[in-house]
């Protein structure tokens, strides 16, 4: 009986310290987000007091930071850059996976270690190319630098979307090249609907991506008109320095779509994230 | 049949649509992939600042970068110990909390989804957010610091310490991204492995290193060579945490602020394209060695 008692009263104490353990670990996660937000509610003279909670709570830093930098115009090239370079990686790359997947051509496996071999190669190596490129094309300061390098897809997507049409069973495909599709009509009506999971991660992946995505735009862009949020956020960091409350509501206003779209995707983003290493900066 | 009269055989049809699908893909990764790789090596052999013409020199670059650039030494050193001191603390972290995240307790699906957080976060967002924790005067940690009776830490402020900061930064970054590639190893262990243990009285602690740790070997070689290959090339949260430069004096001076003053800031294109090879070559001299390493041991097992 005693032993039966200890056991159980073990069995408590083991899960008490394993939900600690699991709490701490989750506050370490979240709380220099926390604190940002804490940050962002406090008057200037109270931000160096170590308390969690804002006496008065000062929505008004919010509205600060929609007066010093035109939050609105950079959120709105920000989703423009993000959308495009999504959609276009989407289309693309599983136009390009299929016919790697299932479409025979000379040349083609060939081809495919040519993309698998590009994978290899660290952005470091092409950012100053491309730069030069960008300029080649009077591309410099423009949209355009945003966008385009990104819309016609990558190797990366192309590998991902390969390897999922090849996990697809072929005989939906073999009816239809029976009653008379044409390749065109069995990736856009047939394939594409079953794929919605690799698509699903291959978005989310690309638009995280473009979104936090930092030395392109440092190098591409000067105007204000269409920079991107975090260009805008070190912008302001370099200009008010030490203004914590308006930087962290900044901060807390560039991160919130951000966590909206994982609190949306999270599996797909997770589940991209174990299989290709992507995202781990 | 139907198609021989036609005159189109399906298997020509089938090649033609499977190239035209691949062009605009293929393109893209030619113009903005193939060819700047190409163009890059060529410019290393190049001096060139974009206003005069580029005029050949050879081994120069590279000669200048090994024996007359002190700074090449400071920043390889930087990024040395940026690298170790990201990669060791976030592997040990990310295994404990794989290992607690694994565990099948009411709730789990919420704490994944909180640990996890912090990938959604941009690198920019992040520093400038571990910036107002690290303000020497009157941030978080310094005070926290001070109820135990701590002198003010100058974390930004003092060559040393900033690189402390930085890998602080780093970690909390690399924490989740490990953490999801293991855990995901880990879930693909066999139950009945753990049930044999337990049969045989093994402890928590004991099957984690004799059962979890060598089973999820592969994962965890991924996630060393992947880690190693975003530290090497460290870029934002460097620029936004530090002020750019690299800087107190050159305590934070990594290879990617380096390459990134002397392309943008001195225009200097040939020198940081030798640069950015010579980062290309130890990066893959690193990935070759892990993978060669993870293979013996696997071998040993």
């Amino acid at each position: 009986m005693s032993y039966l008692i200890r056991g159980v009263r073990r069995s408590i104490v083991r899960g008490v310290a394993l939900y600690a353990a699991l709490i701490g670990v989750a506050w370490c996660a979240l709380f220099p987000i926390l604190w940002a937000l804490s940050g962002s509610l406090k008057t200037e003279s109270e931000v160096a007091t170590p308390t969690v909670m804002p006496s008065h709570p000062q929505w008004a830093n919010y509205g600060e930071v929609f007066s010093l930098m035109p939050f609105w115009r950079m959120f709105l090239n920000t989703v423009l850059y993000a959308g495009c370079v999504t959609a276009g990686q989407v289309f693309f790359c599983s136009l390009a996976g299929y016919s790697f997947a299932r479409l025979r051509f000379r040349g083609r496996d060939t081809l495919f270690v040519l993309y698998l071999a590009t994978l290899m190669v660290p952005l470091t190596v092409t950012v100053i190319p491309q730069f030069i490129l960008m300029r080649t094309f009077g591309w410099t300061d423009t949209p355009w630098a945003m966008i385009v390098p990104g819309l016609f897809g990558s190797a990366f997507g192309t590998y991902l979307m390969r390897q999922f049409f090849r996990t697809l069973p072929t005989d939906l495909e073999e009816a239809a090249i029976l009653d008379g599709c044409t390749p065109w009509q069995i990736y856009w009506r047939i394939l594409l609907p079953q794929t919605k999971p690799a698509i699903m991660v291959l978005a989310v992946l690309t638009w995280v991506n473009v979104w936090n995505d930092f030395l392109w735009p440092l190098v591409m862009i000067q105007r204000q008109s269409i920079a991107t949020l975090n260009l805008g956020l070190v912008w302001m960091q370099g200009q008010y320095v030490s203004r914590w409350p308006v930087l962290m509501a900044a901060s807390i206003l560039i991160l919130l779509p951000l966590l909206l779209v994982y609190a949306i995707a999270q599996r797909a983003f997770v589940r991209g994230i174990a299989v290709t290493g992507f995202g781990g900066r | 049949m139907t198609s021989i009269d036609d005159g189109v055989m399906p298997t020509k049809r089938r090649a033609r649509a499977g190239r035209a699908f691949v062009a605009p893909n293929l393109a893209a990764i030619a113009v903005f992939m193939l060819f700047p790789l190409g163009f890059s090596l060529y410019m290393s052999f190049q001096k060139w600042d974009l206003f005069t013409p580029a005029k050949f020199v050879g081994l120069a670059n590279f000669r200048h970068l090994f024996t007359d650039d002190p700074l090449f030494a400071t920043a390889l050193r930087n990024t040395a110990v940026y690298t170790i001191g990201t990669l060791v603390p976030a592997v040990l972290i990310s295994l404990v909390v794989a290992a607690l995240l694994n565990r099948k307790l009411k709730g789990i699906s919420v704490f994944r989804a909180v640990v996890f957080v912090p990938l959604a976060v941009s690198s920019v967002v992040t520093a400038v957010m571990w910036q107002y924790m690290f303000n020497t005067d009157d941030g978080l940690l310094n005070t926290m610091l001070g109820w135990v009776g701590i002198g003010p830490v100058p974390w930004l402020l003092d060559p040393g310490w900033a690189m402390v900061s930085l890998c602080m930064v780093s970690v909390w970054k690399s924490v989740p991204f490990a953490t999801v590639v293991l855990l995901a190893a880990m879930q693909g262990v066999p139950h009945t492995l753990y049930e044999a243990a337990r049969i045989d009285g093994a402890s928590a602690t004991r099957q984690f290193i004799s059962i979890t740790v060598p089973l999820i070997r592969g994962a965890l070689s991924f996630v060393v060579v992947i880690t190693i290959i975003n530290a090497f090339q460290a870029f934002d949260q460097v620029y936004v945490l530090t002020g750019g430069h690299g800087g107190p004096e050159t305590g934070t001076y990594v290879l990617g602020i380096m390459l990134f003053q002397h392309a943008f800031t001195f225009l200097d294109f040939g020198y940081a394209s030798a640069l950015a090879w010579v980062m290309f070559a130890i990066l893959l001299g690193l990935t070759v060695l892990q993978l060669r390493l993870t293979r013996r041991s696997s071998l040993e097992l």
